[in-house]
């Protein structure tokens, strides 16, 4: 029973035209399958890897490389937060946001909530000084996060 | 001739010549220390051991250094550089790696097996600051024992060279290991599920510096200050792999490549590696046995060898000799020819057959695609034939009979009656004859087989003759391109059981030891396809029967 | 200086600036037809004359940096822009990207025809998602507007450009292992020779710049070289490996301001002036202690070393690395310079790739005996022993395979440095600093 579904594997084979070879479609592939099921498991990658012609074990070597990816037994909620906790967000109270919101929500950066809703992470630099402290929810950016503002976020979730 | 400085020594390269400092400085007889560089892997320069100063000499004299350091593995030499490894910069970085690398090993060289040979160990000694300057908590990595069926890791050993990746990425193409996270939490692993377990698994322990990588065939066995190690060649197949023999006290504790150009470069196969478990098996022949009627007349060596020369002297009649020989390409050059003398000196139309040659499957070509295809350039090859000496045997064979007979034909002839006394030098450890064919022996009025381990063959033998194993004797074996390396005897075999070159030279009557070297320079003089042997003593890298192959010349 | 007239920003506040539409209203992709009519070479020569340095962090020259592709290479040649900015602090290339894709567009456009390149990848850090939602938009604006893809305005020159997402990894900004990332591998820098230039992305001729690098290109063949000389400052005449810093720069301001953003003026400006000129000043009436000159990889100015100018030579006066990415983060005077630092640390401790040993181990080693200071179980000789080790790793030395140990070794050693009686104080009175933020994080 395939891991990743023919339309997964569509959208995978979609990227061989951009490169050269098959390989420099690893990330673009982990992102899709982690997108579509919020973890890349270990089947997926042997899936990945059969795909680009590839090894599992170098694809998987990439995808560790990248603590972006988790793996099945970590798998990522519905949605994910990220909170800076890089220098410039540091000195407006980047950390003590992320503490504000891992108390909220009962977890521990990297985990995710009860509800598979949140996963907590910290970032680094997200590149939103200019409205520090910033998270990333998702893919959308939120700046000059309070606690308050925080709260209002979380519960639209 | 190019000439590269080398901390004030001037070290004359051959134009053309492609090497690196770490090899140039070998050369000049200095060390510099390296852990990720390997030749026969691709340069990635990360341990960072090997950084050197590096320069030119212009040509009114002065030098001008570079204001860095650059590592010796990825700078290639060329004429009029300079490398500097001895100043206080380089003794400053080397010191630094050092310190670094061992920020997060554990102590464990009183439970290490690579203690003794250890590359961490040894450096640190010789580079190392002494002391540590850590008060941090070090990091704590999982072992993991699944790596292979062969190999296990203790992972906060690894020092990250990632030779072993590599290995398994260009020399066998199998792509096992890999790397998992990032930074000082990177560890080596396999992907779930596909353990390294290629045919060339082993060489990655070889490969690692230090204990990470351990041959669980060879985990907490000895000690290796207690080994002593032969030059020798593995028995496995035709391309007789250059290799050491580590053993204490008669017991063979491992195998190891060694490096030699002309054979087949630095690695060798699993199959060769662990495969010599026999040489202690316990059904080694141990004592030699003359039977009459099935029962067992004598266990003496001197009556056994009187009795059966007797007997198969005897055996000769008016007509052509109904005698056969039979040389196992496991025999060495060596032994061929004495035993073929002694044939001769039985009967002058005593037939010399070779024994049959094992062939199992194809030559195996390495590294694989991910298809599993052989890739060019080859890297390494386990031969189909499995055996060491058929060149060497065959060379003999041809020379001092004049044709070539083959194990099929004696079967045959045995069959047809044409063969009734067989002696057979066996030496193959998967036996000479099949079971099948075991019976067609019964037609024989004599059997004797000289071999070293008990078959069904040598149960209905009337003779028996308990030989050596390939360690445990000086000889020579010719590899599939016709390379004539010499192998020695790494230990004593059982009690009871004799080096065949010597059980020969006694049927035969010569006095004196048997003395490999002195006996190739008599074959070099009588057989010309064996002239090169005319050197004696083979050396390290051993000599090519015909120097044309030498041009030819392919990584094995 | 205040009154300086945008161009790279220039249009960043318009209704509708991403649009392609707007864009050409404004003359856009005019300089990329231009630029098709002319020689390759040509249009090397002008980013060459115009002294152009690059914007990514390390100020090669750019025009340069091109001429080292092979000549008359079969192909094919890549373009690899960097649009991975990672370095802390640091937001413009995000605003170039966001609010005025085309710009950056153009720019690559012109610089591919340039170097001969028909294939552009934009390797574009995971978490700038909105970026890449407007920039994708953008790219297909162009296909169908007939400006990339085949036989662009009639000419033969054919044009794809793709976007790549990266994965949140800090080394993906450096440029081989940005290309190695590219290729699906993980990011290990490539030992360099050979350069990118002449081995890079698939193992082909490959250039490799910055997204503002190529707004820049794309501003000085509308409006020419003598304009771009016209800005900034030019090569010191004492100094005949200066190649000067021309050019208008986007500045970023961040941190302990009253007003963090970014601002465009031209290169040489000091980081008084951005704080008090630009930033509102120090926020809560409080008082300069350290301003980070260009991203933390480039170390700590201390509070009487604001009037320095930051240009490619200024910062390294101070001791400081360089410019960096010209990202200025100011930190006051109630702020210890023991918890920055060690947020600096943990950061490369976190982004080292793990490569080679110095980086590796060197980075975390820091990381670790920062925390134990700061947790009040530091001694004196620790502040020798990080300068010590900051000292032994890096490029410059030449210890390392990239730069990330520089950018790791250099806070160390400004900040103890210049802030050494702080740290002894610290160490001396058993201070402990506790976040509960850090024991979250450390469960992780």
């Amino acid at each position: 029973m395939a891991v990743l579904s023919e339309e997964l594997r569509d959208q995978i084979r979609a990227q061989f035209p951009k490169y050269p070879n098959k390989r420099a479609v690893v990330l673009p592939a982990l992102h899709l399958v982690q997108d579509a099921q919020r973890h890349v498991s270990i089947e997926a990658v042997r899936e990945i890897a059969e795909l680009l012609e590839l090894h599992p074990s170098e694809v998987h070597d990439t995808m560790t490389f990248y603590q972006f990816f988790k793996d099945e037994k970590h798998p990522l909620g519905k949605h994910r937060v990220w909170v800076c906790r890089s220098i410039s967000c540091m000195l407006r109270g980047g950390e003590e946001l992320l503490q504000h919101m891992c108390e909220k929500l009962h977890v521990h950066p990297g985990e995710t909530t009860s509800d598979g809703k949140v996963t907590m992470e910290f970032a680094e630099c997200l590149g939103a000084c200019d409205g520090a402290p910033c998270i990333l929810v998702d893919d959308e950016a939120h700046m000059n996060i309070t606690p308050e503002k925080a709260d209002d976020l979380l519960k639209s979730l | 001739m190019p000439t590269v400085i080398v901390n004030n020594k001037p070290v004359e390269i051959a134009p053309g010549e492609k090497l690196n400092c770490v090899q140039v400085a070998q050369r000049a007889g200095d060390e510099i220390p390296s852990y990720c560089w390997h030749k026969d892997l691709s340069v990635v320069a990360s341990c960072r051991m090997c950084l050197v100063e590096v320069g030119e000499k212009k040509p009114d004299g002065t030098i001008a250094m570079q204001p860095k350091l650059s590592p010796g593995c990825q700078t290639p030499v060329k004429d009029g550089m300079v490398i500097v490894s001895n100043s206080e910069k380089v003794l400053a970085a080397q010191k630094a790696t050092l310190e670094y690398l061992l920020l997060n090993h554990p102590l464990d060289c009183p439970v290490c097996d690579q203690a003794g040979e250890c590359g961490l160990q040894d450096y640190s000694y010789e580079y190392g600051r002494g002391y540590s300057r850590l008060q941090e908590p070090k990091n704590i990595k999982p072992d993991k024992d699944y790596i292979g069926d062969q190999i296990t890791l203790f992972t906060d050993r690894c020092i990250m060279c990632t030779r072993c990746v590599r290995f398994t990425r260009e020399i066998s193409g199998t792509a096992e290991m890999q790397v998992i996270s990032r930074g000082t939490h990177e560890e080596i692993d396999i992907f779930p599920g596909e353990p390294c377990n290629n045919k060339l698994a082993g060489n990655v322990v070889d490969l690692c510096p230090v204990g990470a990588l351990c041959s669980k065939d060879f985990l907490y066995k000895q000690r290796v200050w207690w080994l002593k190690s032969k030059n020798s060649v593995c028995p496995g197949c035709s391309t007789g792999c250059s290799i050491t023999v580590d053993q204490n006290e008669d017991i063979l504790y491992r195998l190891k490549p060694r490096e030699n150009p002309q054979a087949q470069g630095s690695f060798m196969c699993d199959e060769g590696r662990f495969g010599w478990k026999y040489v202690h098996s316990n059904s080694r022949l141990t004592q030699p046995e003359q039977r009459t009627g099935g029962q067992t007349v004598s266990r003496d060596w001197t009556t056994v060898q009187n009795a059966l020369k007797a007997a198969l002297k005897g055996a000769q009649g008016q007509g052509p000799s109904k005698t056969a020989f039979v040389v196992s390409p496991w025999a060495t050059v060596e032994e061929a020819y004495l035993l073929t003398k002694f044939a001769k000196e039985i009967s002058a139309t005593a037939k010399v057959a070779m024994g049959p040659v094992r062939v199992v499957g194809e030559d195996d070509l390495y590294p694989k695609d991910v298809h599993g295809n052989p890739m060019q350039p080859t890297k390494f090859t386990i031969r189909a034939e499995k055996c060491p000496n058929r060149l060497g045997v065959e060379a003999v064979l041809k020379h001092l009979t004049g044709e070539l007979l083959t194990f099929a034909a004696v079967l045959d002839q045995i069959g047809r009656g044409e063969i009734e006394q067989l002696y057979v030098l066996g030496g193959d450890p998967e036996g000479w004859i099949s079971e099948a064919d075991v019976s067609k022996l019964d037609k024989l009025k004599l059997l004797i087989v000289q071999d070293l381990l008990e078959s069904a063959a040598s149960g209905k033998a009337q003779f028996v003759l308990p030989g050596g194993a390939w360690a445990e004797k000086d000889g020579t074996f010719v590899n599939h391109k016709g390379l004539a390396q010499a192998i020695h005897r790494g230990l004593r075999g059982p009690d009871g059981s004799r080096q065949d070159g010597r059980i020969l030279m006694e049927l035969l009557g010569r006095s004196g030891l048997f003395h490999a070297s002195t006996l190739r320079q008599e074959i070099a003089g009588e057989i010309p396809e064996l002239a090169a042997l005319i050197v004696g003593d083979l050396g390290e890298e051993g000599a090519l029967l015909n120097t044309a192959a030498k041009s030819e010349l392919q990584p094995a | 200086m205040s009154n300086f007239e945008p161009t790279l920003l220039a249009r960043i506040n318009k209704p509708d600036s991403s649009s392609l539409e707007t864009y050409r209203r404004d003359g856009g992709y005019e300089g990329f037809k231009k630029a098709l009519g002319m020689a390759p070479v040509d249009v090397i020569n002008i980013v060459k004359d115009s002294g152009l340095r690059g914007r990514g962090g390390a100020g090669f020259p750019t025009g340069l940096k091109w001429t080292f592709l092979p000549k008359d290479h079969p192909g094919p040649i890549y373009l690899a822009i960097n649009a991975d900015e990672s370095e802390p602090a640091t937001f413009n290339n995000r605003i170039l990207m966001e609010q005025d894709p085309h710009q950056v567009l153009e720019g690559i456009a012109i610089s591919c025809h340039a170097i001969k390149s028909n294939r552009a990848y934009i390797y574009l850090r995971y978490e700038y998602g909105r970026s890449y939602r407007v920039l994708q938009k953008a790219i297909d604006e162009c296909y169908a507007a007939g400006l990339f893809g085949k036989n662009i305005h009639g000419t033969g020159f054919d044009l794809d450009v793709v976007l790549h997402r990266g994965a949140a990894a800090y080394i993906c900004g450096e440029e081989t292992g940005l290309i190695e990332s590219l290729e699906g591998k993980r990011a290990w820098p490539r030992i360099k020779p050979p350069f990118p230039a002449i081995e890079g992305l698939f193992r082909k001729p490959t250039i490799v710049n910055n997204i503002e690098t190529m707004a820049c290109v794309k501003q000085i063949l509308d409006r020419g070289v003598e304009w771009f000389k016209s800005i900034g400052v030019p090569p010191d005449p004492n100094n005949p490996r200066d190649a000067g810093s021309y050019g208008p720069k986007l500045y970023c301001i961040s941190g302990h301001v009253n007003k963090p953003g970014c601002v465009e003026l031209p290169m040489g400006v000091t980081s008084r002036q951005l704080i008090e000129e630009h930033g509102g000043g120090v926020w809560k009436g409080n008082k300069a202690k350290a301003v980070v000159p260009g991203g933390i990889s480039m170390g700590f100015l201390s509070a009487d070393e604001l009037d320095l100018p930051l240009d490619f030579n200024g910062p390294g006066k101070a001791g400081c690395l360089g410019l960096g990415t010209a990202a200025i983060t100011v930190i006051d005077d109630q702020t210890s310079m023991v918890d920055v630092l060690f947020n600096c640390a943990r950061f490369f401790a976190h982004e080292s790739c793990g490569q080679c040993t110095p980086c590796r181990e060197g980075t975390a080693w820091m990381h670790k005996i920062l925390n134990r200071i700061r947790m009040g179980e530091g001694q004196l000789r620790d502040l020798d022993l990080l300068t010590e080790v900051a000292g032994s790793m890096g490029i410059i030395p030449g210890t390392t395979i990239c730069g990330l140990s520089d950018g790791a070794a250099w806070p160390i050693k400004n900040a103890i440095k210049k802030f050494r009686g702080e740290f002894e104080e610290y160490i001396k009175t058993g201070k402990k600093t506790v976040k509960p933020a850090d024991a979250l994080m450390a469960a992780h």
